[in-house]
């Protein structure tokens, strides 16, 4: 139905050139005056996953073993798998195909709609973010990719970096989705300083697919 | 304006760009690099303000803002620190605490009526008459306090924030704390440097002395600042005053922004896995009467006027110093073109003789074992009176400059805020570290050390321990530097005099507080004898300054009055913050962090009027009618909408799913069926209810189930706390923020619905309590359930959060022709009270049983082997006659509703309103109380007590309940 639309909790003010609709969501591949980096950009319309199971380390969702202990990741064919705790982890489907299946097994549940979801990615990433966290990006004890479970502008998070080498360097963060509007105004205006600009998806293509 | 010193290579200031201010609504001028106080000195400023209670002027002293002698009002800021902050394009500066001004203070005259305030008088007298006491209070109140600010200023500015962290941080950019980062940077770490200062170089920085082979320790400061900034991995944050450390070595700070920053303040904070301190030493103050009178400063400050602000600090003047600095110093300052009419050194040996040639050549009178006994000068100093240390010689000459110090002592407040421990040093007179922090070194000066190789060498030191800390360097490489420091010159002696021979009257151990050394031998006399009683009955270091100035003067003082045998006792406690902020700083951003349901925006648009609820900002109201009739109204009679996203939604599955249902709700889950929905509680281990919702079956092993919004939270801890002995195989995931919650109500609700929907909604297909999972147009999956919160023909629909806006506004559409309208929380609020629904935290508190609510008929008895949680306390509870019971009432003589949480009294406390309101539906004010069990019955009168009502009682009688709709028919229609 035309009036059926989805709202993405990340609102942002730029004005996009360039969108594309996909399961009802309006998505924006570029947006006016993105700038030079760090760029946000939006993915919660991204599929995600949560999977909690007993035997974890038995189950290789979409064909790919899960990390074997917590805060670690794996980025495979598009698709991000990161180690939460003993029994659970949880599943981005970034870069993979589009209306993939979910797995048939009880364990998994769509989280979809439970948090927003963005990526920010450009040289600056981890000066903003230290003027929202203490979680430490830059301890050379981890090894991107990694996951942090903790306070992100206060809000317990979910971050995932995925690379922090220079202009390569990139996050993914979810929160609750409810945070939706204080998150993004939170990390917009620590990166104010950076010129941290709002930007499309295929910026974020780019950056996932480089190799 | 006064003509700079510009020669110098030490110089802080650019003589050629000058910036204006305002001062006393005067323009005036001062150059870049200037701090406040160092533009008004120029400008021939020496009175800043007046004291706290004397009215005393007060001037520069220690040019690191040690006191609250220079603070000002600055752009409507009262209390900046003007020897700190720098001078600023268009800055408006006042004077503060004076009546009339500075110079001229009406209130002046209070300096003569020190014999009426002795120490603690306020509690001795105006206690009697009693009556007297609240007029006292009153102008005591008045009187108290440094400066001036409206509730609602605005404070300027932008303050931020960042968390850092680090492998070592060090506290202190001078020598010591640069040759630490140094050293732990060479070993691959992350290092933070921290200096109060806007520059690098601390005690070597503005001194002309030889550091080695011809070099000045001014050149040696700057070849070390250059190495720290040329190596990557360390991180350094100049004009950054450390305020804290913690366990865990968790330092804070604050920054002072430069002009490209986009902070003017910002606060820091940093996690090191290892702490150096190399604060350096304050001067400790020499006490003689008068010692803080304008044109008495310590040696650094007046060194630094000159060497770091181009400033002869007077034009005459007098010495009263016992360390080798104030001889360094002389020399420095006369070659600048100070006069110097007298160098008297508390010490009777033990001067450096180079320093002692060097004044000899240049005629500079020295008197070893004299001191300044008082300053002359009504306003400012115009003389001093010296004495032989035992009183019994004096001589007194002219002059506008007295630089006095009792010597130095260490900045000892990182280590000790941290829980490390003091000790006297009797070689220096000092208190030095004794047991330090884990993972925390002191360096430099902090150790009693002056001499500057020792100095050095004492920071490599302490950050290769640090860098070892961190798993780098090794024990060999910190054996050889510690022998290196071993050889080195240790501590310094240091001058043991803690007074001049004087009575004290105006002997000032506290200028912030005005505390005199009278004033501590009234304490004494009083059997106040330990350090940390005196300062709480004299207020002696409880002023802005943080206990700077009488920080280790006052238990010298008190050790040497009581003729004690050693120096036992210890410094006051010094607390967080070490060198005082904004508050503002200390906010930060301050992200106003809430979150918001998919519904925000279009409420807002409708009138919605917002309120914080816990972690979620709700739509409370519809209009500005906060009685919200017409919301009501519509809700009975037609039909309305509620947003209630905030719901706590769960899915539990897994094969022991339903186990852990048995065990956290009170009724017999097994008992779920497939479409229809279950409403249940949860208890604590007392029985005190905590949660209630509804539970649906999705499928085998598989659940859905809402809480309240409050407890959403910590749901899912909450089952897992109480199954985390059993094994069990089941799974939590919390769709609170996942689906949100639309609530149609009222008796229209089903022909709005019909015509959104495809399935049957008449009351045969979609009865009440059944439940339904079905998709709108197709494509939005909905779960809907049947309930009656608010009395009323109700659906409440959970929809993915992403098409709730799409749902809503086809049901809106839906709703045109029945005018349907929104309403809001405390509408909803009022409908489910005359129902007498409760709402957990509102019907109850956190001693409020199952059985208190009412609820006790949820409770399943015969499902012992699931031990479910609170079971055992409810049993206990179920014959206790003591507990409160909830009735209903409503009010005599058709009276107004009491306010919630108004107390039912008669000759006690005997209960408490839970929520009353106005009803519409009934024209009459009804409400919900917890009461003890007497009171319980139907017909009895409760007398209700208001917030300030005096004996202004109200009443009302208890009656049955519900209210509205007994028999519950229009929820199941």
């Amino acid at each position: 139905m035309k009036n059926i639309k989805r709202v993405s909790p990340v609102q942002l003010k730029s004005s996009p050139l360039k969108t594309e609709q996909k399961d009802n969501w309006d998505i924006v591949m570029e947006y006016a005056g993105e700038g030079d980096g760090p760029y946000l950009v939006d993915l919660s319309h991204k599929l995600r996953l949560d999977l909690q199971n007993g035997e974890i380390n038995a189950i290789t969702p979409f064909g790919i073993a899960i990390p074997d202990s917590p805060g670690k990741c794996v980025l495979q064919d598009g698709l991000l798998i990161n180690r939460m705790n003993k029994t659970q982890a949880s599943i981005y489907n970034l870069a993979g195909q589009d209306n993939v299946d979910m797995p048939d097994a009880t364990g998994y549940t769509d989280v979809t709609e439970s948090a927003l979801c963005v990526a920010i990615i450009g040289q600056q990433v981890f000066a903003i973010c230290e003027k929202l966290t203490s979680l430490d990006f830059m301890s050379p004890d981890y090894v991107a990719p990694f996951l942090f479970q903790g306070p992100f502008s206060h809000v317990p998070c979910q971050i995932v970096t995925l690379n922090k080498t220079g202009d390569d360097s990139g996050i993914i963060l979810t929160c609750s989705r409810g945070y939706g509007r204080d998150m993004i105004h939170a990390i917009l205006d620590a990166g104010d300083e950076f010129n941290l600009k709002p930007a499309g998806e295929n910026r974020f293509r780019n950056w996932i697919t480089r190799p | 304006m006064m003509n700079r010193l510009n020669h110098l290579p030490t110089l802080k200031i650019d003589t050629a760009r000058k910036i204006s201010f305002t001062y006393k609504g005067k323009i005036y001028y001062g150059v870049t690099g200037d701090t406040i106080a160092s533009a008004l000195f120029a400008n021939g400023v020496r009175i800043f303000g007046r004291s706290l209670k004397y009215h005393r002027p007060r001037g520069l002293y220690s040019l690191d803002g040690e006191c609250s002698n220079t603070c000002m009002q600055v752009n409507g800021i009262p209390n900046v620190r003007c020897e700190n902050t720098l001078l600023e394009d268009g800055m408006v500066v006042a004077e503060q605490n004076v009546k009339g001004s500075a110079e001229n203070d009406m209130m002046s005259f209070m300096d003569k009526l020190d014999w009426m305030m002795p120490a603690g008088f306020y509690y001795d007298v105006m206690h009697k008459p009693a009556k007297l006491w609240p007029v006292a209070m009153k102008q005591i109140r008045k009187a108290a306090g440094l400066g001036k600010i409206s509730p609602d200023f605005k404070m300027p500015g932008k303050y931020d924030e960042i968390f850092l962290n680090t492998d070592v941080c060090i506290i202190g950019g001078g020598p010591a704390g640069m040759m630490a980062a140094l050293s732990s940077a060479e070993k691959g770490l992350r290092v933070i440097l921290m200096e109060s200062r806007p520059w690098l170089g601390g005690f070597f920085e503005y001194r002309s002395a030889e550091y080695k082979d011809g070099q000045t320790l001014h050149d040696r400061a700057n070849d070390l600042a250059a190495q720290v900034r040329a190596r990557e991995n360390i991180r350094l944050f100049t004009h950054t005053a450390c305020v804290g450390t913690y366990n865990n070595n968790l330092v804070t700070g604050f920054q002072i922004g430069k002009k490209s920053d986009v902070f003017d303040q910002r606060y820091v904070e940093i996690r090191a896995k290892s702490v150096v301190v190399a604060a350096g030493c304050i001067e400790r103050p020499l006490l003689f009467d008068n010692n803080e009178r304008p044109g008495v400063m310590q040696i650094a400050c007046a060194l630094r006027m000159a060497k770091t602000y181009g400033q002869l600090p007077g034009t005459k003047a007098v010495f009263s110093i016992g360390h080798d600095l104030g001889l360094e110093a002389a020399i420095e300052l006369h070659d600048l073109g100070l006069i110097i009419d007298c160098v008297a050194d508390i010490r009777e040996d033990g001067q450096d003789p180079a320093l002692m040639q060097k004044l000899m050549d240049r005629n500079i009178p020295i008197l070893k074992g004299w001191v300044a006994a008082k300053a002359h000068g009504r306003k400012v100093v115009k003389k001093v009176t010296l004495s032989s240390i035992d009183g019994l010689m004096t001589r007194t000459l002219a002059c506008d400059l007295v630089v006095a110090s009792a010597g130095v002592t260490p900045v000892t407040g990182h280590i000790t805020v941290a829980l490390g421990t003091l000790k006297y040093d009797g070689h220096t007179g000092c208190f030095l570290p004794d047991r330090m922090p884990e993972k925390m070194y002191a360096a430099g000066r902090v150790l009693g050390l002056n001499d500057a190789m020792a100095i050095e060498a004492s920071g490599t030191l302490a950050g290769l321990k640090a860098a070892a800390d961190c798993g780098a360097g090794s024990s060999e490489e910190i054996g050889k530097v510690a022998k290196i420091v071993a050889s080195l010159p240790g501590p310094a002696r240091g001058s043991k005099l803690v007074t001049a021979p004087v009575k004290g009257r105006k002997s000032f151990i506290c200028f912030d507080e005005d505390a005199t050394i009278k004033n501590i031998k009234q304490a004494l006399a009083k059997g106040f004898d330990v350090p940390e009683l005196i300062k709480r009955f004299t207020a002696t270091g409880l002023g802005p300054g943080q206990g700077g100035i009488p920080g280790h003067n006052l238990p010298l003082y008190v050790a040497k009055y009581q003729t004690l045998p050693d120096v036992s006792i210890r410094p006051t406690n010094v607390r967080p913050p070490l060198v005082p902020t904004l508050i503002s700083t200390y906010a930060g951003t301050n992200h106003t962090m809430f979150k918001i349901t998919a519904m925000d925006q279009m409420q807002r648009k409708d009138g919605g009027i917002f309120r914080n609820i816990g972690v979620w900002q709700r739509a409370r109201y519809f209009s500005d009618d906060f009685s919200c009739k017409k919301e009501i109204e519509n809700v009975r009679n037609n039909v309305g909408m509620l947003d209630g996203s905030t719901l706590g939604k769960f899915r539990i599955h897994g094969p022991d799913a339903l186990k852990a249902l048995q065990r956290v709700y009170v009724s017999d889950m097994s008992k779920v069926k497939e479409g229809r929905i279950k409403y249940s509680a949860m208890c604590n281990d007392d029985g005190c209810v905590m949660d209630d919702g509804v539970v649906v079956k999705l499928g085998e092993n598989d659940y859905y189930f809402t809480t309240s919004t409050g407890r959403a939270g910590q749901t899912a801890e909450w089952i897992r706390y109480h199954t985390r002995y059993d094994g069990w195989d089941f799974a939590l995931v919390n769709l609170t923020d996942s689906m949100g919650v639309i609530n149609l109500s009222g008796p229209n609700a089903r022909k709005v619905l019909e015509k959104v929907v495809d399935i049957d909604v008449s009351n045969d297909a979609f009865g009440f309590s059944a439940y339904r999972e079905f998709k709108i147009a197709d494509t939005i999956p909905v779960r809907a359930m049947r309930l009656g919160f608010v009395g009323e023909l109700s659906y409440e629909l959970h929809v993915p959060a992403s098409y709730m806006q799409s749902v809503w506004i086809m049901l809106k559409e839906a709703g045109k022709p029945f005018n349907i309208q929104n309403f809001g929380v405390e509408a909803q609020n009022v409908l489910r009270m005359e129902k007498c629904h409760i709402i957990l935290g509102q019907e109850s508190e956190q001693r409020t049983n199952l059985l208190d609510v009412g609820l006790g008929f949820l409770w399943d008895r015969t499902k012992s082997e699931a031990k479910t949680v609170g079971a055992v306390a409810l049993r206990q509870a179920e014959n206790d006659p003591a507990r409160l019971k909830l009735v209903g009432f409503k009010m005599e003589n058709n009276g107004r509703a009491p306010k919630d949480g108004a107390l039912i009294v008669d000759t006690k406390v005997r209960g408490y309103v839970c929520t009353a309101r106005d009803s519409f539906a009934l024209n009459e004010a009804v409400g919900m109380a917890l009461v003890e069990a007497d009171l319980s019955r139907i017909g009895t009168r409760l007398e209700i007590f208001e917030d300030e009502c005096g004996d202004d009682r109200i009443y009302g009688t208890v009656v049955k309940m519900p209210f509205y709709d007994p028999e519950g028919k229009r929820m199941k229609m």
